[in-house]
């Protein structure tokens, strides 16, 4: 039997999306010599391509954009760069040494890396994950691949839709049926408050007279064939639906918008460990997971709100594991990181001791007024750092910065 | 200024900070705006209360097609009652390859001063 020929490299990312790009820019930019990008699509550019609306840009090119005008710009940059791009190739496995197994357009090929980055997105949730009770017709998408249909396939997916979910997806694609002469009968979350950010409710909703109806899901999905209603009711403080407040509302098509989850598969099979609060890698400040020398950034490390910060995430990552693969290692993590009151995830969870200038990704529970978010010392109860924000929604990812050193473990919290 | 009657509550959509605004007239029945945190947000509050104006995107499919599809947006906001009268002429397009991102598909389309572009690029 052959031997398996094994290829080098001294960056490779997985994952030609917002996050994975700037992460293989970010390599090269650092000094990497030879980095490979590793896409399971045909081209690059991973969800941006079907985000046709505007939006992007305004952080990284300090204007507003539409994601396949972001996309393409970040895949000029790396043409310019001598990035080996791998489009339409899957990463089956992934190896705690770094072994890369490789199914690509020319066959079946190992890849051994000095440093990996992990960029490879997330996925949606499904009614199977929520649980919809009532018949198994056509007619239910996931706003995403509605949305995937509609901007890059030019299909009508149905007349009349009931959105279930207020993340921006399910509200851009609220906007967007309005605009295909789809009649959008309403968006139901059952949570008090919008899960997407506040511009879309006002752009996508409002503008159009869509209602958007809080404290209330879809209890029932009824139809043979094709979706002929969805039963909707009210919840009460524990979620749960209040009998006597169902209504059904007919329609042809139901969207869910009901949350994102980081695509980890290979980060397991690497046996990376993974947060239960972020459904992605716990890091360190260089965003390195629990196995060596593998980094993880964009939305398979947490969900973010907005595509430039999974890029700027991207261009650090990347930085950092082109340091990794040139000989630099960082001294032991020993500083954990938790979420104290009123903060859902603080990310970096780890922390080398000692270090300064580390700057914290997090959200909050709830929305919440004239809130104080503090980074506390959990043995001397000192305050590292401290913002007050006029307003905090869970929809948004926040950043807080501490100058100093820290050598104790620390607390991210919140107080209004 | 607290019996200044209040005309809308909105949140300025410029950027994702997403500030509240409360829009309001005074006494002499000028503007009022508050709870804006940078510079941009009082014109943003007064026009979107007075004349809304939005962006669009879709996509049109190429000449000769029926699934290669041309994204498309404007390169300006236009009154938001403008936005279904620009997709009736946007659905006329057939763009025939290729097409580069930028390139200007309908120029100043129904007098509004925007142009609809391209948004990607297709060989």
């Amino acid at each position: 039997m052959m031997a398996e020929r094994i290829e080098t490299c001294d960056v490779a990312v997985i994952g030609g999306g917002p996050a994975g790009l700037a992460a293989a820019l970010g390599a090269r930019r650092a000094g990497a010599g030879s980095v490979v990008l590793i896409e399971r699509d045909r081209t690059l550019g991973g969800i941006l391509n079907q985000c046709i609306h505007d939006g992007f840009g305004l952080f990284l090119y300090k204007e507003t954009i539409s994601g396949p005008e972001y996309a393409e710009r970040l895949i000029e940059d790396v043409a310019r760069e001598s990035i080996k791009v791998e489009a339409g190739a899957m990463v089956l496995d992934l190896a705690p040494d770094r072994l890369l197994r490789v199914n690509a357009r020319q066959g079946y090929r190992l890849i051994r890396a000095g440093a990996v980055v992990l960029a490879m997105g997330c996925r949606e949730r499904t009614r199977e994950m929520i649980e919809i009770p009532g018949t198994r017709p056509a007619g239910i998408f996931t706003a995403g691949s509605a949305q995937n249909l509609v901007n890059l396939q030019n299909l009508r997916i149905g007349h009349e839709a009931v959105i279930l979910g207020s993340g921006d997806i399910g509200l851009i694609m609220a906007r967007r049926l309005a605009f295909e002469g789809v009649a959008v009968k309403g968006v139901f979350e059952i949570l008090p408050w919008a899960s997407g950010l506040e511009r879309n409710v006002r752009q996508c909703l409002m503008d159009f007279a869509i209602p958007l109806e809080l404290g209330s899901t879809v209890v029932e999905i009824r139809g043979r064939d094709r979706v002929e209603s969805v039963v909707v009711a009210k919840v009460d403080g524990a979620l749960a639906p209040v009998a006597g407040t169902e209504r059904a509302i007919p329609c042809d098509t139901l969207l869910l918008s009901v949350g994102l989850i980081p695509e980890n598969e290979l980060s397991k099979r690497a046996g990376i460990e993974l947060s239960p609060l972020t459904g992605g890698a716990v890091v360190d400040e260089t965003l390195m997971t629990s196995v060596e020398g593998v980094f993880s950034c964009g939305n398979v490390l947490h969900i973010h709100d907005v595509a430039d910060r999974a890029s700027f995430e991207g261009f650090a990552a990347g930085k950092r594991a082109a340091r990794f693969a040139a000989g630099e290692r960082a001294a032991a993590r020993t500083v954990r990181v938790s979420a104290g009151s009123n903060v859902r995830y603080a990310l970096p969870q780890l922390l080398t001791a000692g270090k300064a200038g580390v700057e914290w990704s997090f959200r909050v529970t709830r929305p919440m007024r004239s809130v104080s978010i503090e980074i506390k010392g959990r043995t001397s109860g000192r305050i590292y750092a401290r913002k007050k924000f006029p307003r905090l929604l869970p929809s948004e990812l926040q950043k807080l910065k501490v100058s100093e050193a820290i050598e104790e473990d620390i607390e991210v919290a919140g107080h209004e | 200024m607290s019996e200044r009657p209040v005309v809308d509550r909105l949140t300025c959509v410029l950027c994702p900070v997403g500030c509240e605004l409360e829009v309001g007239k005074d006494a002499a029945g000028e503007i009022q705006v508050q709870g804006n945190q940078c510079d941009k947000g009082l014109p943003f509050a007064v026009e979107e209360v007075l004349h809304p104006k939005r962006n669009l995107a879709t996509s049109v499919p190429l000449g000769g097609t029926a699934a290669r599809m041309v994204s498309v947006r404007l390169t300006r906001t236009v009154p938001r009652e403008m936005l279904f009268p620009i997709l009736k002429e946007i659905a006329k397009l057939r763009p025939e390859a290729p097409v580069r991102r930028g390139q200007v598909l309908i120029p100043d389309v129904l007098g509004t001063g925007a142009d609809v572009i391209a948004t990607r690029s297709v060989a």
